[in-house]
């Protein structure tokens, strides 16, 4: 283990840690809000195939990440008519959504199997920045997207928190009654919520075609779209949290290749397990918790609201 | 003879309410609703249980429409179609399910319904400090909500109100949460208000508080005003129950033959929580013998929902014992005080007595499946002919006995779960609420049923909020108040009077026999 | 202003989610035409291939049938979890589980008797899947744990578990590059019916039978109903909740394992890291399309069967098999809604309060 493979674990750290980020950052929103969406991995795998099709296509990477994420947000649209609309059961509709994505993406990437990316978001260049010991290539030698995750992130944590729309937002996912009675609209509320998230979870998948892999396969998503709900219980829907909790799963997947230069014999694969074996302890942790203090999952997670029924 | 001031013009109401009526399927809830408050005073809106005072406040607040009649603000007739309407006109209303969320902030509760578009924490909060301390709520604007008490609660409620800039704040039963202290300090904030202009409305049926805090009372009876402005400083609480009450010549009684034999059902000393985790049960007292049923009047909300969950083993008591047929029910499980024969005919037909999914059978064998079993197997036969009893029994109509039974009509939901009860010959049965929202016939079914049972000689407990229906069944009237047992009334002598003024008071009445 | 609401029906349309699941497959296949003419195929070709290919003679239904055994019986784990309101996710997981621990005791009894080793690797898949589902299950009797994320989680541990057991200890060791688990051995596996379809058939349609019968007509099956109707009702009747859910979800990841186990021993002849194939995940739909009650699991898990086994064979005409993906997407969200709409009408609400007036 030297200082270089050190940091190399650092900057993959980050690189994968904004991957989750942006997907976790997406559900988190729209959990707030009260829907749970379990098609994120759907989201995600969207995101990456129209990312890459529209880079092959447009050779504009920027174009590419946008309609990703239109992408993305029109599929969770279709989840929010359903369950906010309808009423439909949240937990069927985003397995739905989760299948729909990812069969509609292997649909659409068919013929973009093995090409080479037409476009690519390279890491930015940051100039003498980047030669700073450790902060400079851990920090200023990533992506785009990265910058532009935490970007999200702390634009998040300060609508949710300081803003009118974002008050409305907690609002409708704790009391979606009190929500009502205050004068928001609900369904609004909601709908716009999961449709950011899916806007953010196509971003995710934009990023593994534009930046990590860049290619487009199926299964691309690989799970990662679980790790991102793991992500908003570890965190607490806090966006702050989910940041931290993202970097430290962000880690496991970067060590898992690298656990033989570090010496370590230790198996990769029992590794990936973490974030999923902690995120069960840390649920469990926060139900023994809420018998003396509210626990921090959106009250009204997961309920429809229909006025009549109140 | 109503105690009116002098007429007023109309500049100096704020709110006038003219000959409202509201109507729901099967139910007039107002047939003359009148009201006019004056600008800078509190008022009371006074009447028994189903004398319309909730529906005229939401018909006041918006949530309502009103079928004819007119609403006036400031002399200026509205019309609302929302709750924000109201708001907008200045009309806010402090319901008694509080809509408060646990997790946010006294201030982000406070500003949710109107707030900037960018939230400045340090600014917000001082503005709901600065509005709290004009009248004397002093809660601090940063504390999550979920810390504060009940009574902590309602100054938010009222705070939302003010934020809003309300004129006409509404508020009902606020009282039902506090501690004595608590309602005084109320009457202070609420009288700081009403100094700044502000008008209240504050429904209630306790005359002790009402005196206290309300500058003048309107009294609701049946739907319609029957008393409108009456000045408190002159009128007495006596006066106050008979207008709530009327004095309506005495119910004719239904026979009844034979003294009670032993006591069946004792209550010592209970006391026990409410679902707000404020105290609903008070060191009750009562016994219930054989032969007789014990009626229990009330207000509602005075733990009358709490004593019926205590004896039936839904709600855990903390002090105090539950004897059943001698037994020690105390800490016994529903079941089990089932099988020691204790029936139990809960308020909540759909949802606790019923399960509204399942067929009518499966209701039907409810209390009795164990015995159906045939090994693993609970046999379809005589499930099926023990519910066809029951529906011959106790005559329910239904269609098909293996359809989910939510497409009943209540009528025959009632007849069915207290047919299912009293089928089994219990010793004690404890009804609550059995023939709210009947229609006539299912109303003297159902007490026919609970005389019938009576008759042989079992105990029966019998909640209700209608006085006249347990002035006619009853053989002694009990009436509930704060918890406690403040009266004991024999229904055959009683006047309906004496009995309406012991559950508005908060002083134990021994009846003038 | 107008605005469209939904307003209960008193009595939900008749034939209401059978109807609703027709309406689900006409929209799927609508979409599906437009879908495959989008890409250059003839879609009544397809579509006559895809029958064909999975009910068309007595070897395509072996085909479809042996894919709906582990959609069934997947199915049925999450249906009697969700009879009585609980979401069991992670049905994928548990049947990894349960081919992990049928494997298992065909490795150490790879000289028993077929009959004596084929029981003990159903057993084992049994106690397998009940094995994963404790952990939630416990959580959620006890102390009221989201059991939706628990069992989510746990999906991922069985899937990476089976991937360590195959490039670790479990590796075959006449594989090289391409880490494998050993075959199971003849005796391990069960045996065939009719064509390929094997034994797995009769047992899916035993456990539904039996789970359908015990659910409508024992007294445990009452009591999961009650429980499942409403709380308070099972209070008010003596009914333990938390007993209940406990042995609910137990079973529920217990039938999840033996499914795995039957695929294993049935169809995949090896453990292999897709042998939950999306089964689990599948299986919420089938559930949810059955509304959650066993008696309908087993003809919308033969729907599915169909139309996975159909998706397979158009992959020679060029069609991307995904397209069977998005057709049960389609089945799904087309029979959601059709179901919504037989509960609830919609009106245009031109009267102007805003909430339900109800008696006060």
């Amino acid at each position: 283990m030297n200082e270089a493979s050190l940091i190399g674990l650092f900057v993959a750290m980050v690189s994968f840690g904004a991957l989750l980020y942006l997907a976790a950052l997406g559900e988190l929103i729209a959990e707030k809000a009260g829907i749970l969406n379990l098609g994120v991995e759907g989201m995600m795998a969207i995101g990456a195939v129209t990312a890459f099709i529209a880079g092959a296509e447009l050779n504009n990477p920027w174009i590419a990440l946008l309609i990703a994420m239109i992408a993305g947000a029109i599929l969770a649209t279709v989840h929010g008519l359903f369950t906010v609309g309808l009423g439909a059961e949240q937990v069927v509709s985003g397995l739905a959504l989760t299948i729909l994505g990812l069969g509609l993406a292997a649909y659409l990437g068919k013929d973009y199997v093995g090409r080479t990316p037409g476009a690519e978001l390279v890491p930015v260049d940051w100039g003498a920045l980047s030669d700073l010991p450790w902060v400079g290539p851990i920090l200023f030698t990533q992506a785009p997207l990265v910058y532009i995750a935490i970007l999200f992130g702390v634009t998040a944590a300060f609508v949710l928190g300081k803003t009118r729309v974002g008050l409305a937002l907690r609002a409708a996912g704790e009391s979606a009654s009190s929500a009502d009675s205050a004068g928001h609209s609900v369904f609004k509320v909601r709908l716009a919520a999961v449709a950011v998230g899916g806007a953010l979870a196509g971003a995710s998948g934009a990023y593994l075609t534009l930046t990590l892999t860049p290619q487009w396969a199926e299964g691309l998503t690989a799970g990662r779209g679980w790790i991102a709900v793991a992500l908003v219980i570890f965190g607490a829907w806090r966006p702050g949290r989910v940041g931290l909790g993202a970097l430290l799963f962000g880690g496991t997947l970067a060590l898992k290749t690298r656990l033989q230069t570090f010496g370590v014999d230790f198996s990769p694969i029992i590794l990936s397990m973490l974030p999923y074996i902690l995120t069960l302890l840390i649920l469990v942790l926060i139900s023994i918790q809420a018998r003396k203090r509210p626990s921090p999952s959106p009250a009204g997670l997961g309920l429809a609201y229909r006025r009549e029924e109140r | 003879m109503a105690n009116t001031s002098p007429p007023k013009s109309y500049e100096d109401f704020s709110v006038e309410l003219n000959a409202i009526q509201k109507s729901f399927p099967g139910v007039r809830a107002n047939s003359n609703g009148n009201l006019k408050i004056l600008k800078g005073t509190i008022h009371a809106l006074l009447g028994e249980n189903g004398a319309g005072k909730s529906t005229l406040m939401n018909v006041l607040a918006g949530v309502y429409r009103p079928d004819s009649g007119e609403i006036k603000v400031h002399g200026t007739a509205q019309i609302f179609r929302s709750p924000a309407d109201a708001l907008n006109a200045g009309i806010g209303m402090v319901h008694q399910e509080f809509r408060l969320i646990p997790s946010f902030s006294v201030a982000e509760n406070v500003i949710l319904s109107s707030s900037p578009p960018v939230l400045k924490a340090k600014e917000i909060n001082k503005q709901v400090a600065s509005l709290a301390d004009r009248y004397g709520l002093n809660v601090d604007p940063a504390q999550p909500l979920w810390q504060l008490s009940m009574g902590e609660r309602q100054k938010v409620e009222i705070l939302k109100v003010l934020w809003r800039n309300g004129q006409v704040l509404i508020l009902d039963e606020p009282t039902t949460v506090l501690t004595p202290a608590e309602v005084n300090e109320l009457g202070q904030i609420l009288r700081r208000m009403a100094n700044d202009g502000r008008s209240i409305i504050f429904i209630s049926h306790k005359l002790h508080e009402v005196s206290g805090i309300c500058d003048e009372a309107t009294v609701l009876r049946q739907g319609s005003t029957v008393a409108a402005s009456l000045d408190m400083k002159i009128t007495n609480q006596e006066d106050l129950a008979r207008h709530m009450v009327g004095s309506s010549p005495m119910v004719t009684q239904r026979p009844h033959k034979g003294n009670a034999g032993e006591p069946l059902l004792e209550i010592t000393n209970l006391t026990a929580l409410g679902a707000r985790g404020t105290t609903a049960l008070n060191a009750l007292n009562f016994v219930a013998c054989a032969g007789e049923i014990v009626g229990i009047a009330g207000v509602a909300g005075n733990g009358q929902r709490e004593l019926a969950d205590v004896i039936a083993g839904l709600r855990q008591a903390e002090s105090g014992s539950v004897v059943l047929n001698s037994v020690n029910a105390t800490n016994l499980s529903p079941q089990k005080r089932f099988e020691l024969g204790l029936a139990y005919i809960p308020e909540d037909r759909l949802g606790v007595g019923l399960a509204p999914r399942l067929s009518l059978i499966d209701n039907a064998i409810l209390r009795v499946y164990q015995q159906q079993r045939r090994g693993p197997f609970i046999a379809a036969k005589r499930a099926q002919t023990y519910s066809e009893n029951i529906i011959n029994q106790f005559e329910v109509r239904a269609g098909d006995p293996s359809g989910a039974i939510a497409s009943l009509s209540g009528g025959n939901l009632q007849r069915l779960l207290v047919g299912r009860e009293l089928d089994t010959k219990p010793t004690v049965v404890l009804a609550s609420q059995p023939t709210r929202g009947l229609d006539v016939k299912g109303v003297k079914a159902i007490q026919d049923l609970l005389i019938r049972q009576r008759d042989a000689g079992s105990a029966v407990v019998m909640v209700s909020e209608d006085l006249d229906e347990l002035l006619t069944i009853s053989d002694r009237l009990l009436v509930m108040e704060g918890g406690h047992v403040r009266g004991e009334f024999d229904p055959r002598t009683a006047s309906r009077e004496e009995v309406g003024l012991s559950m508005v008071s908060n002083s134990d009445l021994t009846p003038r026999s | 202003m107008k605005k469209p609401r939904l307003i209960l029906r008193e009595q939900p349309l008749a034939g209401g989610q059978p109807a609703a699941f027709g309406v689900g497959l006409l929209i799927a296949l609508i979409v599906g035409i437009l879908l495959l003419y989008g890409a250059g195929h003839e879609p009544f070709k397809v579509y006559s291939r895809m029958f064909d290919a999975s009910l068309g003679d007595a070897d395509a239904w072996a085909k479809t049938l042996n894919r709906a055994v582990p959609l069934g019986l997947a199915g049925l784990a999450v249906a009697i979890a969700g009879s009585m309101g609980l979401w069991n996710i992670g049905a994928e997981g548990q049947i990894m589980a349960g081919a992990i621990a049928a494997a298992w005791v065909a490795r150490i009894g790879e000289n028993l008797p077929g009959p004596i080793l084929i029981s003990g690797m159903l057993l084992a898949g049994v106690v397998g899947g009940g094995v994963l589902a404790l952990g939630p299950a416990l959580a959620k009797a006890k102390l009221g744990v989201n059991e939706i994320i628990t069992t989510l989680m746990l999906n991922e541990v069985a899937i990476r578990l089976v991937q360590w057991l195959i490039h670790g200890p479990w590796k075959d060791p006449d594989s090289f590059n391409f880490p494998l688990a050993p075959m199971l051995p003849d005796q391990g596996r069960l045996p065939f019916l009719f064509s390929r379809a094997h034994l797995g058939l009769i047992l899916a349609i035993l456990s539904i039978v039996i789970a359908a019968v015990a659910v409508r007509y024992t007294a445990w099956g009452y009591e999961l109903r009650i429980a499942g109707s409403s709380e308070s009702t099972a209070r008010y009747s003596g009914i333990s909740l938390s007993k209940k859910i406990l042995t609910v979800l137990l079973l529920s990841g217990a039938i999840a394992g033996f499914a795995g186990s039957i695929e294993l021993a049935g169809t995949a002849d090896r453990l292999t890291e897709t042998l939950s194939n999306g089964y689990g995940f599948a299986g919420i739909i089938v559930a949810a399309l059955a509304l959650m009650r066993p008696s309908g699991v087993a003809a919308v898990a033969l729907l599915f069967g169909a139309v996975q086994i159909g998706g397979q064979s158009i992959q020679t005409m060029g069609v991307s098999s995904s397209v069977s993906t998005i057709l049960q997407a389609f089945i799904l969200f087309g029979a959601i809604g059709a179901g919504v709409l037989s509960r609830y009408s919609i009106r245009l609400d031109n009267n102007s309060t805003t909430q339900q007036e109800s008696e006060s």
